[in-house]
Order: C-alpha cells, then sequence, then structure tokens
C-alpha cells in the first residue's frame, strides 16, 4: 500500500512537471534553437528592431516580405502599426518584437531583451535599429536609421537616407547615396564614396572627439563639426559645393585633386599655419602683425587670441571651402 | 575640473558682492561646470522667487527721517523714565539705609543666602558650553539706515517694512541666548561695489539650458551604466576645455564676432552632447 502511494505521488510529480515544460514550450522556443519569423510587407515598408544589447544585422533584399532571426531570442514577434488598419494589405509599418530568454516569467518586448538579431527586409524599406551595446549593421536598404550607445554602426549601399548616432562608437558609411547625418561623441566618423540622390541632399557629420574621415563625398553641400579631432576630406570637390568644416582643436586636412578649384575663407588662430600645395591668390590682405603689448614688470603680459581671416581662391574657385578653426592647422594637400 | 564653488560663494556672486577678478572666475567656472551651473540656476530662481515675493516692500521708500526721529524720540523717553524711577528708588534707599539690629540680621541673612547662589551660578555657568561664535547673517541681517534701495536687498526683508514696531529684528538664538539687532544705525560711507560681470549677449540661454539639461541627466545618474558615464565624462570635459579657451578668446577680443562664434560653436556642441545623452538616458523606446 505504502509502495503504491510512493509510486502514485513520484507520478503525480512527474506529469505536472512534464505539463508544466510543454506550457512554456508553447510560449517561448526551446533554448539555444534559432528562432525565425516572417511576414509579408509592403516594398517600402518602414520596419523597427530594437534591443537593450546584441548585434543587428539587417539585410536588403528582393522579396517584399521581412525574416528576423536569432539563436538568443526566445520570442520573437510582429506588431503591425499601420495608420490604415487592412489586414488584407501588406504591412507598411512593422515594429519587431524580441523578447529574451530571461525574460520568460514577464515579457519583455519593449527594447530590452539581450539577444543579436538578423532581420532581412524589402530594398525599398526604411528600417529603424536601436541597441545599447551592440554593434549594428546595416546593407542595401533604402533609408536607414541606427542608434547604438557603444557599438559600432556600418552601414552600406543605403540609397536615399542615413541617419546615425552613436556615443561611444564608431559610425563607417559606404557606397551610399541621399541625405546624411552621422553624429558621434567619442567615436570616429568615416565615410566612403557618398553621393547625392536629390539636389536637396545635406550630408552633415559631427563628433565631440572623434577623428572625421570623408573620402570622394559627392554631396555638394557638406557640413563637418568636432571638437576635439581631426577632419579629413579627401577626393574631388562637388562643382558650386559648399564644404563647411568646423573644429576648435585638431586639423582640418583637404587631399584635393590636383586641378581642384575652390574658394577659401578660413578662419584659424594666429599662431597656427594654413599650409597649402596649391597656390592661393590671396583676396584680402593678410592682418597685420599683432602689436606686442607694452610689458610692466609689475604686470605680466596676457597673450591675447589673435584671430587670422584668409580668403583665398585656386583656379577659378567653383568649390566654396570654409574652414573655422579655433586652435588647429590647416592643411590643404594635392593627391 | 576645479571645486565646486560653495553657496555662500555663489550668493555672493548673485549679489554682485565679490571682487571683481572673483566674479570672473566665478563665471568662468559656471561656465565649465554643470554641477555649479545647476546649483547657481536653483539659487538664482529663488533668488527671483523672493525679489518678487518681497517687490512691494523692496518698492516702498523707507521714512528713514521720521524714523530716526521717532527712535531717538522712543529712546529719549526710555532715559527719561529710567532718571524719574531713580529719583524714586533713592528714597526708599535712604530708608532701607537706616540700620537697626534686627534689620542687620536681615540684611546678614540676605547677604549670605546672595553668595550661595552667586556660587551656585559661577558653577553652573562652567558646566555649560561656551557659546559658538556668531554666523555671519547676524551682521548681515542689520540693515542699512539710508534709503538706498540697492542697499535695502541686501538688508533682510523684515526690517525694511515702513512700521517703527519692526524696527527691531528678531536674530536667530544661537547658543541659547536670543540676540537682538537694532535696525538703526549711524550712516557709513557705502563700501564701493563691484561692478558684476556681464555675460556676453546669448551666453545666458546656453548657460540656462546647460543647466536644464544637466539637471535632466543628473536626475537619473545612478542608473546610468558604467560605460555610458565614462564615455559622457570624458566628452564633457572634452567640450568645458573648449569652452573654457573660446570664452577666454572672446573676452579678450569682444569687438570680434567671429571669436563669439567659436565659443557659441563650443556651448552648442556641449548642449548636443547633453541632448545625446538625455536621450539616451530617458529613451531607450522605438522612435516612431
Amino acid at each position: 500500500m505504502k509502495l503504491f502511494a510512493v509510486c502514485a505521488v513520484a507520478g503525480l510529480i512527474v506529469s505536472l512537471a512534464g505539463s508544466t515544460l510543454a506550457h512554456d514550450e508553447n510560449k517561448t522556443d526551446k533554448p539555444g534553437e534559432k528562432i525565425e519569423r516572417s511576414l509579408p510587407v509592403d516594398s517600402q515598408a518602414t520596419v523597427t528592431l530594437c534591443v537593450a544589447s546584441g548585434t543587428l544585422t539587417v539585410h536588403g533584399w528582393d522579396k517584399n516580405e521581412i525574416r528576423v532571426r536569432s539563436t538568443d531570442a526566445a520570442q520573437i514577434e510582429f506588431r503591425r502599426i499601420d495608420k490604415i488598419k487592412d489586414t488584407t494589405k501588406p504591412a507598411a509599418r512593422v515594429d519587431v518584437m524580441v523578447m529574451d530568454k530571461t525574460a520568460s516569467v514577464k515579457p519583455r518586448f519593449d527594447c530590452q531583451a539581450v539577444a543579436s538579431v538578423e532581420m532581412e527586409v524589402p530594398v525599398g524599406a526604411t528600417v529603424q535599429v536601436q541597441t545599447r551595446d551592440g554593434d549594428i549593421e546595416i546593407v542595401g536598404v533604402s533609408a536607414a536609421y541606427a542608434g547604438s550607445q557603444n557599438g559600432d554602426i556600418t552601414i552600406e549601399r543605403a540609397t536615399k537616407l542615413v541617419e546615425a548616432g552613436s556615443i561611444g562608437g564608431s559610425i563607417a558609411l559606404r557606397n551610399s547615396s541621399g541625405r546624411v547625418n552621422l553624429s558621434s561623441a567619442g567615436g570616429g566618423i568615416e565615410v566612403i564614396n557618398v553621393r547625392s540622390a536629390t539636389d536637396e541632399d545635406t550630408f552633415e557629420v559631427g563628433t565631440v572627439s572623434g577623428d572625421i574621415q570623408l573620402e570622394h563625398v559627392g554631396i555638394p553641400k557638406v557640413l563637418a563639426k568636432t571638437v576635439n579631432g581631426t577632419v579629413t576630406m579627401s577626393g574631388p570637390l562637388a562643382k558650386a559645393g559648399n564644404y563647411v568644416f568646423n573644429n576648435v582643436t585638431g586639423d582640418v586636412v583637404l587631399e584635393l585633386p590636383h586641378d581642384a578649384s575652390f574658394q577659401l575663407n578660413a578662419k584659424v588662430s594666429e599662431k597656427h599655419n594654413i599650409v597649402s600645395d596649391f597656390p592661393l591668390k590671396y583676396l584680402n590682405e593678410p592682418p597685420p602683425p599683432p602689436a606686442k603689448p607694452k610689458s610692466s614688470p609689475e604686470v605680466p603680459p596676457v597673450p591675447a587670441y589673435v584671430l587670422r581671416r584668409v580668403t583665398a581662391i585656386c583656379g577659378s574657385g567653383d568649390a566654396s571651402i570654409t574652414v573655422a578653426s579655433f586652435g588647429g592647422t590647416v592643411r590643404l594637400k594635392k593627391i | 575640473m576645479t571645486r565646486c564653488l560653495d553657496e555662500a560663494k555663489l550668493q555672493s556672486y548673485f549679489d554682485g558682492e565679490l571682487p571683481i577678478e572673483q566674479m570672473e572666475s566665478v563665471t568662468s567656472h559656471l561656465a565649465s561646470c554643470t554641477n555649479c551651473a545647476a546649483t547657481a540656476r536653483e539659487l538664482e530662481e529663488e533668488s527671483a522667487l523672493v525679489m518678487n515675493a518681497l517687490a512691494a516692500e523692496f518698492d516702498a521708500s523707507v521714512p528713514t527721517e521720521r524714523l530716526r526721529q521717532r527712535i531717538d524720540g522712543a529712546v529719549l523717553g526710555d532715559r527719561l523714565a529710567v532718571a524719574r524711577s531713580s529719583e524714586r528708588t533713592r528714597g526708599f534707599f535712604s530708608g532701607l539705609l537706616n540700620f537697626g539690629t534686627q534689620r542687620m540680621l536681615g540684611y546678614a541673612s540676605l547677604i549670605v543666602m546672595l553668595a550661595f547662589a552667586a556660587i551656585f551660578a559661577v558653577v553652573k555657568m562652567k558646566s555649560t558650553p561656551a557659546p559658538a561664535p556668531a554666523p555671519p547673517e547676524v551682521a548681515k541681517l542689520t540693515p542699512p539706515a539710508t534709503g538706498n534701495v540697492d542697499d535695502k536687498k541686501a538688508a533682510t526683508p523684515v526690517a525694511l517694512n515702513g512700521s517703527s514696531n519692526k524696527t527691531e529684528t528678531p536674530v536667530k538664538p544661537v547658543a541659547g541666548r536670543t540676540f537682538r539687532t537694532v535696525a538703526y544705525n549711524r550712516p557709513s560711507a557705502p563700501a564701493p561695489k563691484p561692478s558684476p560681470v556681464k555675460l556676453m549677449p546669448g551666453e545666458r540661454s546656453y548657460l540656462q539650458t546647460i543647466a536644464k539639461l544637466d539637471s535632466t541627466i543628473q536626475s537619473n545618474k545612478k542608473s546610468m551604466r558604467p560605460a555610458l558615464q565614462v564615455e559622457y565624462e570624458r566628452n564633457l570635459a572634452v567640450v568645458d576645455r573648449a569652452i573654457a579657451a573660446t570664452r577666454s578668446a572672446a573676452k579678450s577680443n569682444p569687438n570680434d564676432p567671429d571669436a563669439a562664434d567659436f565659443m557659441f560653436a563650443a556651448y552648442q556642441s556641449k548642449v548636443d552632447l547633453l541632448n545625446t545623452i538625455a536621450d539616451a538616458r530617458v529613451g531607450g523606446g522605438r522612435g516612431h
């Protein structure tokens, strides 16, 4: 009788445990397995993806469908946020909801998951991705909005628009077109081979302490500013282009073709030079050297900051280059 | 970053009581120290609140001559009263000084009792701690005798009420004693007041914006992750150095708008940085 009772209790425990596990399996996917979800969407859909930590990889493809995969996530869901609720049509706006494995008790969908995610979207899609600690890679989409606090951001082959921001990470943009706005506090920014998609496109990059490196930027309106970084731009200037470079400390280095034609308006410290490989024709007279303050033995002379303004032209002056550097050197190099 | 300013110094700064060189250093420090800028903003707001609330009292003219006459009259009245009472007590004491045997015994016992009381009082005084020195506010609470409107701001508002009944200002008791400062003083030569440092046009709005953003960040700084905090502090230091350098240049070239432009660009960089950090802290959601 006792043996029967023990067996019955043990059996009851095992059956209860089994039913609980089955219930969890229905709710979330098995740990360690790759989860994959897909959804038909509009060819120009807007897709958002947001996690707390993890690498986000987005690739454009020639299907009107989004596919999301993750090995770290416990659950992936899509939330349609179309303004017009018509389920017969493919989704135009979709939030990708990722829940990680630590959130089995209370789901943490809203950007709290710790999971790396890969996603394919239509090439005409606009993607908004955000992670706190991980890196972001976006390739081959129409418009890309990317944000990371400490991770690096790499974007390639965006066709219409790129906006990316990082606090500690670097940003790289390659082989893209359209309006560009990149900012990083402590990381560097590297842009290679970017051109405009429309006449209204602008190009703005900014850092606090990171360097800015621009190579073959074909957008005619360029603004690059940094507080304590070096700005380097190499490649041909757009005809009638307008290039503005601002920094406080750090040099501005422009590596231009030997036949470059531009007008230079520079404001630099008297203590720093404008070093040019190009023959510059100065349009304003060089300012006279600052008068030496009369020093008295009692009061030591205070070194005054003297600003030097230079307006010069090279060739026919097609493009306009404006440089304001509080404490850096301006170098114009031939390539 | 230099050491943060204490509240007394900030108050003196806003009251225009610091020497010119200190005013400049405080202004420069406020431009580069977000903590102090936030404290300064709070202090300024509090001062503005008090000034608004007491604007009516400040605007009212103080009847100095009339007040002085009334006080003189009151003091004279007191003296006359004391003189009259001393006349009265003189007659009383002449009777008392008429010694007899019983009266002698009575006086002797009274003297013994007084001696005991004196000894007891001395012992008690030695056991109690010495009173702490009066704080500087005591001196500050004495209002000026002249009706100079600017000087009124340094005085306590209670003493500036036109009623003569309020010419005595009660001051907080110090170590068990209660002092009362009299509002009437002899007119003294006004101390030369340093001219306040003028911020450059537009600079104040930047400082206010920075202070607001900084308070947003500081309000929940504990939950800021170390990596973000390190990056924030590092870049903040970079921007603060840039502001200090460009501000110095702008000050030495007050007529050069380009020099000021560098300073404002540095301020704008700080605003951008603080905005980014604040967004990173309060955000985390999807940006639809």
